[in-house]
């Protein structure tokens, strides 16, 4: 046990470590931002894992050693809590040996006792088990009784159920997965490797057996207050079919309401806007459809809200080819805001959308593997800039012209399965079923004899607790009279006043 | 009324209530030291009215917000001070009959309030979607009743640990040596340790001394920790699950929760350690004072200085 608890202590303060430096996932920012700051203090966390504390080896070594240590522990443990259920109470010498011991006459003779007795612990939950034990000669009728073996198990149940956790962890994450998919309104997409744009993590038991489950985004609607920017709802509406096509119903998906269907859980994750454009030369379409747009992350101090979003067109069809920059305000009101004072403002509605734009001639460098929404401008050239309001079309020159179409939402959902959560929730129900009975229930054993004594008998009670033996008193006392048939005086409740 | 006339009353009461803790701290402290019943009396009376007054001042709170009272780092310390309050009046007052605690009770709820009121306040508002969850009200509502359990057994223990070192300093040393084995239990397999809530010596003999002894100290501060240590567990488990709805994810070691984990296993060690012969009464104790701090590290320090998921509810 010593072991076990030294190691529950140590991964509390590896615990300690991994939240005061920064985590790869959940301040990124911050780890790049020590890397700048302080480039030798980050080596240093880097080599020794500290940025990934709850990844890194040595934590799951820690965490594995207390798993072997605590199984260890709980092996014997369990092998005499299942010998204790089993055995019968054991009758017992010397009652008036025992922390509690009382005698007492009664008028009845000692089988009539015996038999209350009986009664009285039985419906008190006590174990009873009577001794052999032969009224003739004239030897004392014996009871052994015992109580509390659900402390015991109940902590048994408790530190197995972590067992459990560890299992339900494993089993969970190794055969399931979480991605993000990034669906424009109006669009279906499907649930499968390929969809998810290299934005998924597949556990190590993954058999590749994604669901094939479609997912057509009707709408998207995000909601602000006005003017604080608290944000009020981001709601998905979709309609999901399943591989063969066949539908299974509509679903509002929104933060803390995630969708389920397929075996798979459907969450709201994130939003963006996505401008349909389309690009003509001399009247022919090269280029047509929604853009999705992304947003730099804002510095300190900045809202989200207040930054425009960017993307990308890239006509590699073209001779030389030609990229344009758009940067999108979804509220003009920012866009003139900035102009206007340097600073821009929120942007919680749609309002007069506008995207300025910047095109570029030369080599777009398609062999290269750039990401779709970043031009290599080494090899580029400025060529024009503009800007074009929703419903418009601008000619950049050479014949080429752009209309802003149209602008619509893209949903970022994150698509999950775990297939080891219901184990967890039984781990979980099992932890408080056994703390409870653990932590406030006592082990107690009681022995009561009789023997004829004149008319009567005379009963003695003996008896013990493990634990909480302040308590076992009062009840100890309560048992007795009980047993002995006599109305019990009502105790003087002690008071401790000081 | 208005939200705004609404919002004015929750601060009055609450002003009402800081106010009414004051004095009912002061009137207890005097207690503690010269055990004048009426004074007593004054105390009891100014803390039960501070806790009425505080409750007004929190259900004005929620009508004002439109929404359950405890959705920022203010409503989260108000009600926690509040239930610290109760739990003293209720648990030590009412069930063991103490009430010399009053001070220490009450200074800790000055405390929160003080910070609160000063550090913390924020206007009602409505909350982010995120939060907007009823496995939050579950979670929420079990995480700040546990805390205010545990911050109230470890003030008891702390107040234990002055007591049992005053007791030990006038004491005489016994002769027979420090092996007497009191735990030991007749009949008893050898595996069996002797309870977890018994103090780890008797009672010595009730020296006339101005707080309970240190054995009544220390199982009043045990069973309030034992009894909160569930509650605590709940609390983790509905926050995971809450986690699962609303980020998809049960686990995700930020500040918040891994410093949850970190009371967590402290208390644990706490709870084994009572059972433990040896490790019981003080070492026991400042198990307990280490769970205290990292209690209020998970509480107060991971909202204000460690960025993670939770703070995105800023204070």
């Amino acid at each position: 046990m010593r072991t076990a608890l030294a190691l529950l202590l140590i991964l509390a303060l590896a615990s300690v470590a991994g939240s005061l430096v920064p985590q790869v996932g959940v301040a990124d920012a911050r780890i790049a931002q020590t890397f700048r700051d302080h480039p030798l203090r980050a080596q240093i966390y880097d080599r020794l894992g500290l940025f990934d504390v709850f990844g890194s080896w040595w934590f799951t070594l820690i965490y594995v050693l207390l798993f072997v240590s605590l199984v260890a522990c709980l092996i014997p443990r369990t092998r005499a809590a299942v010998r204790n259920v089993r055995s019968r109470p054991q009758p017992a010498r010397e009652l008036d040996a025992m922390r509690h011991y009382a005698e007492h006459p009664v008028p009845e003779p000692p089988g009539r006792v015996i038999e209350r007795a009986r009664r009285v612990l039985g419906r008190r939950l006590f174990r009873v088990e009577a001794s052999p034990a032969d009224m003739t000669d004239g030897s004392p009728l014996a009871l052994a009784a015992d109580k509390g073996l659900a402390r015991e198990v109940g902590s048994l149940l408790f530190h197995w159920a972590f067992l459990l956790i560890l299992v339900g962890v494993v089993w969970g994450r190794g055969t399931g997965f979480s991605g993000r998919a990034v669906i424009v309104e109006g669009q279906t997409w499907t649930e499968a490797h390929a969809s998810y744009d290299g934005q998924i993590r597949e556990g190590r038991l993954f058999g590749e057996d994604h669901s094939g489950l479609r997912i057509t985004v009707d709408d998207f609607e995000a909601r602000y207050r006005v003017p604080s920017g608290i944000p009020e709802e981001f709601l998905t509406r979709a309609r999901l079919a399943d591989a063969d096509g066949r539908r299974l119903g509509s679903v509002d998906i929104r933060v803390n309401h995630p969708a389920a269907a397929e075996g798979v859980k459907i969450y709201q994750f994130g939003y963006g806007w996505a401008p349909v454009i389309e690009v003509t030369k001399a009247g022919e379409p090269i280029a047509s459809g929604p853009v999705v747009c992304e947003q730099d992350r804002a510095p300190e101090g900045v809202s989200q809200l207040q930054l425009p979003w960017n993307c990308v067109v890239k006509l590699p069809t073209l001779e030389p080819q030609v990229g344009i920059a758009f940067t999108l305000w979804p509220d003009i009101r920012g866009l003139t805001s900035l102009l206007e004072t340097g600073t821009s403002m929120p942007m919680l509605v749609r309002f007069d959308p506008v995207m300025t734009f910047v095109a570029y001639r030369g080599d777009l460098r398609a062999d290269q593997p750039v990401r779709t929404n970043d031009l290599d401008t080494s090899v580029l050239q400025r060529w024009t800039e503009g800007a074009v309001g929703a419903g418009e079309t601008k000619e950049i020159g050479d014949g080429i012209e752009v209309t802003f179409e149209d602008l619509r939402n893209y949903t970022v959902l994150e698509i999950k399965r775990d297939r080891g959560l219901w184990l967890l929730l039984a781990a979980a129900i099992l932890i408080l079923v056994g703390l409870l009975p653990a932590l406030y229930t006592s082990r107690r054993k009681v022995w009561v004899t009789a023997e004829a004594d004149g008319d009567g008998s005379l009963v003695r009670v003996g008896g013990f607790a493990l634990q909480r033996r302040p308590q076992f008193e009062d009840e100890f006392a309560r048992l007795v009279d009980a047993i002995a048939g006599t109305p019990r005086t009502a105790p003087e409740r002690e008071e401790v006043r000081t | 009324m208005t939200d705004g006339g609404w919002a004015r009353i929750s601060t009055d009461a609450f002003n009402v209530a800081l106010w009414s803790y004051i004095a009912g701290m002061l009137a207890y402290f005097h207690y503690l030291a010269f055990r004048r019943r009426v004074v007593w009396r004054i105390g009891l009376s100014a803390a039960s009215l501070g806790v009425v007054a505080h409750m007004v001042s929190i259900v004005a709170r929620g009508v004002a917000a439109g929404r359950p009272p405890w959705g920022n780092m203010y409503e989260y310390s108000s009600l926690l001070a509040l239930l610290v309050v109760a739990a003293y009046l209720v648990v030590v007052e009412g069930m063991y009959r103490i009430r010399t605690l009053g001070g220490f009770a009450l200074a800790f709820s000055v405390f929160t309030m003080a910070i609160a009121v000063q550090f913390l306040y924020v206007g009602p508002q409505p909350l982010v979607p995120a939060l907007n969850s009823y496995w939050r009200q579950i979670h929420v509502t079990s995480m700040i009743v546990s805390s205010s359990l545990l911050a109230l057994g470890s003030v008891i223990t702390i107040v234990y640990l002055v007591k049992d070192r005053f007791e030990r300093s006038a004491t005489p040393p016994a002769i027979s040596g420090g092996s007497t084995d009191l735990d030991r239990v007749e009949n008893a397999p050898p595996h069996f340790e002797a309870g977890a809530d018994e103090p780890a010596a008797p009672a010595r003999p009730a020296r006339r001394g101005l707080l309970p002894s240190a054995a009544v100290l220390d199982r009043v501060a045990y069973r309030t920790l034992a009894f909160a240590f569930p509650l605590w567990t709940f609390g983790i488990i509905t926050g995971a699950i809450w986690a699962e709805e609303a980020w998809g994810r049960y686990w995700g070691w930020d500040p918040k929760e891994t410093w949850s984990f970190i009371t967590w296993v402290v208390f644990a060690g706490y709870l084994h350690a009572r059972a433990t012969s040896g490790w019981k009464g003080r070492r026991a104790a400042v198990i307990a004072m280490v769970g205290f701090v990292s209690l209020l590290i998970t509480y107060y320090a991971v909202n204000l200085w460690i960025v993670g998921l939770h703070s995105y509810a800023g204070v």
